[in-house]
This record gives structure tokens, sequence and C-alpha cells, in this order.
């Protein structure tokens, strides 16, 4: 399937309608999208790639006719935060990243009378309560909260249906209902610009409170791959501006928690290989936590098309999921003048713990500091803890 | 360091290692050369006031064991003034050491792992509890281990408190959903619309329909249950803060919540004493804010309900100035079989507050009056005060009014709390009763407080001065204790209902006041 999926793909980028369009039929064929995971993978790469089509001249005609048999249109769901929250839950692809680095943040916090945390995070704040509770249930003194989050990062999914503001007022009262005294704040800030307003905000708080004794923590979950990778010959690509803004602000910790892929090629036929080599994973394992034909599976699926088509379909700046594996992103953290610390050994209990209550397939492997989460021995996702060099 | 001999001539019960301060000499020349010096203008958990005594306990001491053993139970206590609060409970004769009120140096504690971060006196931490707790968990061997799960812990405390929880393996929300896992229950805790009502009936006086369900609180201490963890009690209602009400609009929300550590004050309620000595003898709020799920929750022990309020350091909310009296009127709605009854216009307002159910308004006839009277708005207090009077008449079981006090004690966040009571009226008229919730018999200091007006008040007086309600200032004199509070208020002080006093606390505070008389 993969390869009738690059040929197709292949056959699209030369403007072979013809050809493009006997592979589509085929794979039309062979993948129902109710069909296996491996199936419903494949019918999803389907899918972009007649998206793809129809942007391009010749094979429009191709995509029209496609257009009648698919609704290509993706209906990402817009989560309730209970849902969400739920949603979450499911599967440890987040819930990895949240314990991991709950149990590293909690280690390098301990004794600051103010954590000021910037959640730059893909879930929307899904793994703060948790953190809040951590927090007041581990520390002998109890620490003032500051959580900063972006606004403006609502175009990719999963998307939330409250305000930020609404957010944060929730969670300030159950930061009360622990005892923590908590400010929460939003940013109005965009990935594409490398978070410049964020990082700005930041600075000129840091500016002021960290001689009070502030710990700064910087909790990256799955967001930062967001931030334009592309390099021009003059000047440094906005990912490595905006680490290397991030190490200006000195913080106390950045947790930086990613999906273990490779997404950035300019090669369609690279992308959509090394997708379609990753994403089988969220397929897989699908079958373990949801039943067919239930709405939540309806969303996560959506949601993973939703990326497919991302990587595949478009180009440019509106080709946002840039995945990079765990090991292009420790050489930037080095580069840029971060040191990895190990995750220890309460973090990696958790981590264990928390996997023994989902299915038997995921796992957790150690790669020096880094800890990963597996599906099937496979990487899924890994978190790195860095602190300035 | 300085804090050796310092330490080990005040701490009773803590003596001193000469082992730690050794150590830390030795691996850290340049560090403890810079202690005495460093400049620190703090003054913030953690991070201790720089004037703090530093105290340096060795590994040995800190993991003592409880060296105070009561005769009657052998239940043993790390310090005499707690095992003489035990002794208390079996009626044997007790004595608390009385501390010098003005010359009590702040204490901080540093560990003497020479590793950890609390070993910087500057991280040092501010009670000996807590530095304890610390050094096991962290640096300790975990000897407590669960029979189910085999989760080691370092503290006994905590051993038990996952014990309470282990093997039960499931969480309900008062929304109704089952969890089986804590983090599940947890994010969808924080999230859930259950959570966020209980506060916005307390911070958002104009959603008065849904204030009266959540001041029933009655879920929480379910939740109790479930949460694992020493700070539970923290799940109880909250003082509901102003902070977060107009910050709805904004960006900025901040939540404020009492200073005290509820767990600590959960696992031995005297320790609020001990640890606010300027204010726990005078201030039922103040050791009860803890206890405060027992609004609405607990049948008969309530015996008042004390409202205590805060204020934002920062100043943040302008438009808050009536939020008291709107608090105040939210939690009195018709339909609830309210324990709380509360009317006022002004900022300074009273609350009624009776026991649910068994004593005053027991009966269903009476609760309706008592809505009726709580929801005309524009009563005033004085009005509500005779109204309360003539209730309190026809009632049979007349535990009405027990006192009518406004409490400030300024906490380490700058709030300020104050709370008033309305008990029983049995001791004497009713406001003779005014003044902390105590019988007005109180000591030569009671009198002192209520402020040259202490006999004028009776039911039938049409104006009274309300400024001039018994008013303690814990730990400064009653003038400038006014004097901070009454601008404050004009100013437009954000107050909320913070807690009731439960029986224990109150009979507590009492009895601790005696004490001090005596």
């Amino acid at each position: 399937m993969e390869q009738l999926l690059v040929h197709c793909a292949n056959a699209i980028e030369s403007n072979d309608a013809t050809l493009a369009q006997q592979i589509l039929w085929v794979l039309n064929n062979i993948a129902p999208p109710d069909g296996d995971s491996n199936q419903r993978l494949t019918c999803a790469f389907l899918r972009a790639l007649i998206t793809r089509a129809a942007k391009s001249g010749t094979c429009k005609m191709l995509a029209a006719m496609a257009n009648a048999h698919y609704n290509l249109s993706i209906d990402s769901h817009k989560f309730s935060v209970i849902e969400l929250a739920s949603f979450v839950d499911l599967t440890p692809w987040h819930r990895f990243g949240f314990t991991a680095a709950n149990a590293a943040i909690l280690e390098a916090v301990d004794g600051y009378s103010v954590i000021h945390i910037v959640d730059l995070s893909l879930t929307h704040c899904m793994q703060i309560p948790t953190l809040i509770d951590a927090i007041a249930s581990r520390f002998e003194v109890l620490p003032r909260l500051k959580v900063t989050v972006v606004g403006g990062t609502e175009d990719v999914p999963p998307k939330l249906d409250l305000s930020y503001d609404e957010l944060g007022l929730k969670l300030s009262n159950f930061a009360r209902s622990r005892n923590i005294v908590m400010e929460f704040r939003v940013i109005r800030s965009s990935y594409a610009d490398g978070f410049s307003s964020l990082i700005e905000h930041i600075r000129m708080q840091h500016f002021v409170y960290a001689e009070s004794g502030e710990a700064l923590v910087i909790n990256c979950h799955m967001m930062l791959h967001y931030i334009p990778d592309e390099t021009s010959s003059s000047s440094p690509s906005v990912r490595t501006m905006f680490l290397r803004a991030l190490r200006s602000l000195d913080p106390t910790i950045v947790i930086l928690v990613d999906e273990d892929a490779d997404f950035t090629s300019n090669n369609l036929v690279c992308r959509l290989r090394s997708a379609f080599n990753y994403l089988w994973i969220p397929y897989d394992t699908v079958d373990t936590f949801l039943p067919r034909g239930s709405k939540q599976r309806q969303w996560y699926e959506a949601d993973i098309c939703w990326k497919i088509e991302n990587v595949v379909a478009h180009e440019g700046l509106q080709r946002v999921e840039r995945l990079e594996l765990k090991s292009h992103w420790v050489q930037r953290m080095r580069n840029t003048g971060f040191r990895g610390i190990s995750f220890g050994e309460e973090a990696v209990s958790e981590v264990k713990t928390m996997l023994d209550e989902h299915a038997a397939g995921w796992g957790l492997k150690r790669e020096e500091d880094d800890l990963v989460l597996t599906w099937k021995g496979h990487n899924a996702v890994f978190a790195t803890a860095w602190v300035p060099a | 360091m300085v804090d050796l001999e310092n330490s080990s001539a005040a701490s009773g019960e803590a003596s001193v290692s000469s082992s730690g301060n050794q150590n830390q000499k030795q691996t850290s020349n340049s560090k403890s050369n810079s202690i005495p010096n460093s400049k620190k203008k703090r003054n913030l958990p953690g991070m201790p006031d720089p004037d703090a005594e530093v105290i340096a306990l060795s590994p040995t001491t800190l993991m003592a064991t409880n060296r105070f053993v009561c005769e009657i139970c052998s239940k043993g206590f790390q310090r005499d003034q707690n095992l003489q609060l035990h002794r208390r409970g079996h009626n044997l004769p007790w004595k608390l050491r009385q501390r010098p009120t003005k010359e009590v140096k702040k204490r901080v504690y540093v560990c003497p792992e020479l590793t950890c971060v609390h070993h910087d006196p500057a991280r040092a931490l501010g009670d000996l509890t807590g530095i304890k707790k610390h050094f096991c968990r962290k640096h300790g061997e975990k000897k407590w281990k669960c029979d189910k799960c085999s989760k080691k812990y370092a503290v006994q405390s905590d051993w038990k408190a996952h014990a309470k929880v282990c093997g039960t393996r499931e969480y309900k929300c008062d929304c109704g959903t089952l969890f089986s896992r804590r983090d599940s229950f947890i994010t969808h805790r924080a999230f859930c619309d259950v959570l966020a009502e209980e506060t916005r009936a307390q911070t958002h006086p104009q959603n008065q329909s849904k204030a009266g369900a959540s001041l029933k609180s009655e879920a929480e201490p379910k939740v109790k249950q479930a949460v694992d963890s020493p700070t539970s009690t923290a799940v109880a209602p909250e003082p509901a803060t102003p902070a977060s009400a107009p910050a709805h609009s904004t960006c900025v929300t901040t939540s404020l919540v009492l200073p005290t550590k509820s767990s600590e004050l959960a696992e031995n309620p005297a320790r609020s004493v001990e640890e606010t000595p300027g204010t726990g003898g005078l201030n039922g709020s103040c050791s009860s804010s803890s206890s405060s799920s027992s609004v609405g929750t607990t049948s008969s022990n309530v015996f008042a309900s004390l409202f205590a309020s805060s204020t934002v350091s920062g100043g943040l909310q302008p438009p808050q100035t009536h939020a008291f009296s709107d608090l105040l009127r939210v939690t009195a709605r018709p339909e609830l079989p309210s324990d709380l009854t509360l009317s006022a216009n002004d900022p300074i307002s009273l609350c009624l507050s009776t026991t649910h159910g068994s004593s005053v308004f027991g009966n269903a006839g009476q609760e309706r009056r008592q809505c009726t009277l709580a929801s005309q708005p524009a009563l005033s207090a004085t009005a509500l005060l005779q109204k309360a009077a003539q209730m309190g008449a026809t009632t049979s079981n007349t535990s009405l009014l027990r006192g009518l006090g406004i409490v400030s004690s300024s906490t380490q966040h700058d709030n300020i709390q104050w709370s008033q009571g309305l008990g029983d009226s049995e001791n004497a008229s009713i406001a003779a009763g005014l003044g902390l919730g105590l019988p007005s018999d109180g000591g030569s200091g009671l009198k002192e407080l209520m402020m040259g007006t202490p006999s004028g008040f009776g039911p039938k007086q049409p104006t009274l001065d309300f400024l001039g309600l018994g008013m303690a200032a814990g730990g400064s004199s009653p003038n400038s204790a006014i004097s901070s509070l009454v601008p404050s208020i004009s100013g437009g002080v954000d107050v909320a209902p913070a807690s009731s006093s439960s029986y224990g606390g109150g009979e507590y505070s009492s009895k601790e006041m005696g004490s001090g008389g005596s």
C-alpha cells in the first residue's frame, strides 16, 4: 500500500492524471474508510493525495471526480473541555509526556516560591491539573503558580470549544481548591513567528521576577514542531531562533515532548513515506481503547486525518506538521546551549505505572537521558528534559 | 553558623546538631561564608525572611520519633505542646507554654542533606514538621510499604493516606462520572463545571441561581475520601476570593487561598494555635479555615458559621465593593434548607449563622421565615439583628446568636481575614455576646477588644455602630486593627465567606482563650 501511495504521489507530482487516477482507483478498492487500521490509514493518505491533486493544475478533474465519492473536508471536532480531558486520557500518547514532564518539573522546581509554567502544549492545559495536584500534595511549602499559555494556536486539532480565559478560570479555581495561588495568563502568539510575542512577554516578566527566585518552566508538549523549520541561506530557521530565544531566557527547566518522526522533508514522497511509517501507530492503537463506530473514535481518527492531509496535501506555511526526530531535537537543543538532564527514577516509575493502565503494546524505552514511549517496539513519543548548559 | 547557638538556646524540642554544622562548613566554605552576608529582600514561602533564625538539625533529630508519650493511651508526640493539647482530651491537667508574643523570632529549617536544595538557608523551610517530612520523603528510607500495591513511603502519614485509597481505585466526581485512575479524576475535576460552579457561587454574586446548589457542597467529602493526598482537606469549599470574579473578563485570573496549610491542621488541629500564637487563641475562624467543609455538610456540629474574608493585596478589583454583601445574599437562597442566612447591603454586613437542622432553624417554618428575612436585600444589619432576636425568641431551642465578632488577622499574604458570626444568644442579650464567639465574660483582653461599647447593644436599639462591634486584631492592638480594617473595608475590600468553624474548633479557641487569661 505504501508503494501504491508513493506511486500515486509521484503521478500527481508529475501531473500524470491518468496514472494517478488508476492508482487512486486501485487504492480506493483496497482501502475502505471502514477497513482495518492499515486500510483506514491508507484511506486517509488517499484522501490527502486527492486534496493535493485538487490544488494542482491538471489533476483537478480527477479531484472533482473523487470528490463525488469522498467527503474530503475533515470535520475536526470541537471538544468541550471535559470531552478533551477524557479524550486525552484514553491513551498514553499525551499522558506519557504529561507524566514524565510533571515528574521532571516537580524535581526541578522544588524549593522555589514562585513557579512560572509556560505551557506550550497542543492539549490546552490538560497537563496542568495533575501538575497542580502534584505540587499541592508533594511540596511542604506551597509555591505560587503562574501559568502562561499561548492563544492563537487554535487552528490545529484537537480544538477546544472554550476560550482560554474560561479555561484559565477553571484552572485557577482548581488551584485554589488545592490551596495554591495561581495566576493564568494568555499571550496571543503564533508558532509561525516562533512565538515571538510570548518570548518577549516572558523576557519582560522574567526580567522583573527572576531576582525573586522564580522558577521558569518551559513545557513544550507537541507544539514546537509547528514552528517553521525552513532555513534560508542568510538566516537560521525560525525554529532555531526560537530555541535561541528560549535559551536566552535562562529557564529553570525545559521539557520537550514530541512525536518521534520526521515530517520536515521538502520532498513529498519522503514525507509521505515517513508519515505512513509513523502514523500507523495511532491507527493501530485505537482498537485497544475505542470501540468501532464510537464518536470519540471518529474524532480521534479525524485528527490524524488532519495531520496526514497537512503533511501530504499542503506546502509552505500551510504545512505546519513538521515533526522532527528526537535525535534532531537533541542536536538542536545542544547546539543552542542546553544540556540534557536525566529523568529520575521517580519519573520512570510513574510512567511505568501509567503505562500499566493501558494496553499491553505500550512500552517505555530509555535512551540516554531521554524517555521514549513505544508501541510494539516502535518509537512513538519522546520526552526530553533540558537545562541551560 | 550563627544560628546554631540561637537555636539551641531557643528551641526546646529541637536539638541542634553539630554535625550538620560541620558538614556545611566542610563542603561549602564559600556558601557558608556568604550566608550571613547575603542580602535577601524577600519574605516568601521557601524563601524565608533573612532575619529568621536558620536552624540546622541533624538527621537523627529530624528522624526522631515521638518523645512525649501520653500516659493514658501511649500515643506519642514530637512536641510537648502537642502532648499537652492531647492530654486535654483525657481531661488530664495540661499546661501550654506561653510564648512571648513579640520576641518570637521566626525560625527556618535547613535540610542536613548537603546535595539538597533545602540545604541552602536561602531555601530553608518555614516549619519543623515541613523539614522533617521533607527529610524523610526525600532522603529517608521508605520503610512503609503498602501491602496491596507495594508502593513505599518514607512518611507514615503518607503511607496511611495512601492505604486508605489504595485498591479502591475509584474516584467519583460530583457530576456523577466515575474514574478508575486518579490522574483522570484530577484532570476531569479541574475542568468539571461542578467545581467551577462551586467557586462561581462564591465569587460571582450575580450568579445567584447557581449559588445555592454549591453552598451545599455535600459532595466534597466524597472527594476528600477519594483523593489520596495529605492535602485532601483542601478540596473543601474554599474561601471565595474576589480575584477571579472580575478577572473573568480579562486574561488574568488569580486565586487566593488561606495560607494555613490544611493538611497539617487536619493532622493536628492544635498546631494552628502554636503556629499562630497571635491569633489562635482569639480567632475561631483561623483555626477552622481548614475545616470549612463543614459548611452545610455537618448536620449538627456547626455551631456558627464564621465568614472570613480576604483582601487581595494587589488591589485588582475596584468593582468588588459590594462583594461581601452580594455574597451574603447569594448564600441565602429560599429553596435551600439553608444553614446560612444573611442579608446585608453595605460592605460591613452581618451574617446570621445557625446550625443546620437540629438547633435554631430546625423546622421548616422557621427556615422559610429565615429566608424571607434574608431575601430582603435592603434589610439593614440592625434590622437583621432585631429580627434575629425575635426569631431567637420564638425558637424554643435558642441557640441563635453566640456572638458577633469581627476578627482580623493579617496573614502572610497580606490578606485580612475577618469573620462575623452570630451565634448563641443564650449567654446574654444578643448583642452583648458580641465578640469572638465567646461568652461575654471573656478576659480583660476581650473587654479591651469590645472597643468601649460593650453593653449598649440591645436587640431593640435601632442604630448600632457595627464598626464598633467586638473586634479583635490578631497580634496587634485593637486600635491598629480597627484603623487597618476600616479603610480597607471602605476601599472596596473583597469579602467572601470562607469557612465555618466546627464545633471542635470553636470549643478549642474558647478554651484557649480561657487559658490565656488565666
